[in-house]
């Protein structure tokens, strides 16, 4: 039986937006199709985990107040994510650990706090303090050799500068910045995005590009997934994205 | 113009308003609070101001202190849900005050919005203020309750006045140590009912030592992070008990508090703590403990909370649910109930719900039992649908139905018992279509 390691961040302070519901959607495809999946749970106090045994890392947004606490936490791990990141471990980051992975967050009053500087882009919050990018969001990503709308919604006051390689193009809502064109950020095997929802409830086909490429570093070949059962979900995505994209532009 | 004339002329303007047919809402505050913003503290208030502060139960245990007094024969003014706000109590202020601003009643009982607490009762005297509890609510996520709660503990450091708190919420506790000058600070605590876990089951809020930050420790949780708890580092959670609730048995609908035996119309250990702060007023004014029995056993929730209707002859639980703790509460009460049953969950996402709908996924549907049949509806029926599904029940049992009408119809193509949950904006509607199901099928 094949088997998938998750290690899932910081799991009681980065829970605000339901995210964790992405793992249980993995956990849902994983096991629909006989692979069995373990979820590994790390958080401050908790021994190092050791992150080159995992297949995928996992970490969700969280209060605004708390991100300077796990920062500073994340920080000593360094060196550990960085050789993750080289080695190709599957890396899903919402909102604010998206955030943490760049070089720095600016807060409201110019307070910097260091991000792990994995990737280039930095992080900025909204000089308003009561301006957020707040709501529905529908973007297109090309993952794969396929094109897809990603449907999610957002919350964040931060506004995320210096990405050239963003998760995907606006159609509906801000994205990085205020109505902005580009959404998240993107390589391969790494996910990072403002997009809540959770991500994966509504885009089984994020999901199971997360899984595919996951099972193919594992086991060094290619795979095709068994085919799933989505009617509820492409109900879904159809509902919505008549909702919030007018026809013609569909 | 001065605030004597302003009341004045409000007064006449209600008058105007009650000759019309209208009710008027809110417009009378939000008129006299922009005339003079300071006029709430104008009133002549001469008997104590009972207020109830919480993400969840305010209105059912505002509405269940002023039957308890009532019982008791004294004349009590009280506002209704939705009126939580400055504007809202103001007008209903204006509404039963006398032409010179008098309001003459025994007591004053308010359900006040959490974060307006504060502005209210700086313009208005408070004799004792009940907190129950600090939920994650969905329109507030982004660390709202914590900065709520700072909030609070603000306007608490030269609040003198009594304060009840639930003893099994830490984020409520904390608030006991805002005032160390002030003694008169009451406790409720409810004893383990048999649902009561060892691990939490149900995503909650304030898992860390507000005083040291070390990581609570609880014996028992009752739902959500409600439960016995204490910090293994410092004395945070064992303070003494003002009244304690023992022998909670739900399907008898019975608990004892401080040895004295209560009945309620209710089996959700959710309504067991809000009677809780109830029987705390009481004791705290003196009331008659007969009355109180009686008000409590007697006391009907709001429609549409955790109410019970026969539809078609099925016997039918509705409940209101805006937050995931809501949700689990009515969840709790399917779970523990033996019968074959089906769920009826309708979830809206509009301005007043909140856009965001994720919060559905820090709702607990593990282990629903004997549940045989899963309908969704609301603008967001497929969201709730994919949600439920997840959690690993076939697909075969799960239907989403956006049309609302047709969701109910298909609800009561059987007769097993139904559990129903509705969001906001969903509620009103969803009552309205099962009883119209109810007449059109009595003809
Ligand atoms: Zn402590």
């Amino acid at each position: 039986m094949k088997e998938i390691r998750i290690l899932y961040l910081y799991p009681d302070m980065l829970e605000l937006y339901g995210d964790y519901g992405n793992l249980q959607v993995l956990k849902y495809r994983m096991e629909k199709r006989d692979i069995q999946v373990i979820i590994d749970r790390y958080s401050i106090g908790d021994p190092k985990p050791d992150f080159l045994s995992y297949d995928l890392i996992f970490a969700g947004g969280g209060a605004d107040n708390e991100q300077s606490i796990l920062a500073k936490d994340l920080l000593q791990y360094e060196e550990e994510i960085k050789e993750a990141v080289r080695q190709k471990v599957f890396f899903l980051l919402i909102c604010g650990a998206y955030q943490l992975f760049g070089k720095y967050y600016k807060g409201v009053e110019g307070n910097i706090i260091p991000g792990l500087a994995i990737f280039d882009y930095y992080t900025e919050a909204s000089t308003d303090r009561t301006k957020r990018c707040i709501g529905n969001i529908v973007i297109e990503v090309n993952i794969g050799e396929k094109q897809t709308k990603v449907i999610g919604f957002e919350n964040h006051g931060g506004q995320t500068h210096g990405i050239t390689t963003p998760f995907g193009k606006v159609l509906f809502g801000n994205g990085n910045q205020f109505k902005d064109t580009q959404e998240g950020f993107f390589l391969p095997h790494v996910i990072a995005t403002y997009l809540h929802g959770p991500l994966l409830a509504k885009n089984p086909e994020i999901a199971d590009y997360v899984i595919s490429t996951c099972l193919t570093r594992k086991y060094e070949e290619k795979m095709d997934l068994l085919k799933l059962d989505d009617e509820l979900e492409e109900k879904c995505r159809k509902q919505l994205l008549v909702r919030f994209i007018p026809v013609e532009k569909q | 113009m001065r605030d004597t004339l302003i009341i004045l002329l409000m007064k006449i303007a209600n008058f105007i308003l009650k000759i019309l047919g209208k009710q008027g809402g809110n417009v009378l505050g939000k008129i006299a609070k922009k005339l003079s913003p300071n006029i709430l503290s104008t009133f002549n208030i001469n008997c104590p101001v009972i207020a109830v502060t919480a993400t969840n139960g305010k209105t059912m245990t505002n509405n269940a202190i002023a039957s308890m007094l009532r019982q008791a024969g004294k004349h009590v003014i009280c506002n209704t849900e939705g009126n939580n706000m400055e504007t809202g109590i103001l007008s209903m202020f204006l509404k039963t005050c006398s032409l010179t601003g008098k309001l003459k009643a025994d007591y004053i009982c308010l359900e006040v919005d959490e974060s307006y607490v504060p502005i209210v009762f700086s313009k208005i005297h408070l004799d004792t203020l009940i907190v129950l509890d600090f939920f994650r609510d969905q329109l507030d996520r982004n660390g709202e309750v914590e900065s709520l709660i700072l909030k609070l503990e603000e306007f608490l450091k030269t609040y003198q006045g009594n304060l009840i708190l639930n003893q099994d919420d830490p984020n409520v506790v904390r608030l006991g140590y805002a005032n160390p000058q002030n003694s008169k600070v009451y406790y409720f605590h409810a004893e383990a009912y048999c649902h009561a876990t060892k691990e939490i089951t149900e995503a909650g809020e304030g898992k860390f030592c507000p005083l040291c930050k070390t990581r609570l420790m609880y014996d028992y949780y009752q739902y959500s992070h409600i439960g016995k708890f204490h910090c293994p580092n410092c004395e945070y959670g064992k303070q003494e008990s003002y009244v304690t609730a023992s022998n909670i048995d739900l399907e008898g609908k019975e608990f004892i508090a401080n040895g004295i035996p209560f009945t309620m119309q209710s089996e959700s250990i959710y309504v067991v703590y809000n009677f809780l702060a109830v029987i705390s007023v009481a004791n705290l004014y003196h009331i008659d403990i007969e009355d109180v029995q009686k008000a409590l056993s007697t006391f009907e929730l709001n429609k549409g909370r955790l109410e019970k209707l026969t539809i078609q002859g099925v016997p039918t639980i509705i409940n209101l649910a805006k937050n995931p703790t809501g949700s689990n509460v009515s969840l709790r009460l399917l779970r523990e109930d033996p019968e074959p049953k089906e769920l009826l969950f309708v979830l809206n996402d509009k301005i007043a719900d909140g856009f965001d709908v994720s919060w559905i996924w820090d709702i607990n549907f593990n282990e629903l039992g004997q549940v045989q049949r899963i309908i969704t509806s609301g603008t967001r029926a497929y969201d709730m649908a994919i949600r439920i599904k997840t959690s690993g029940y076939p697909i075969n049992i799960i239907e989403a139905e956006l049309d609302l009408n047709k969701a109910v119809h298909k609800l009561y193509q059987t007769n097993v018992k139904k559990y129903i949950i509705a969001n906001y904006t969903a509620l009103e509607p969803t009552r309205k279509e099962i009883l119209t199901l109810e007449k059109e099928l009595g003809k």
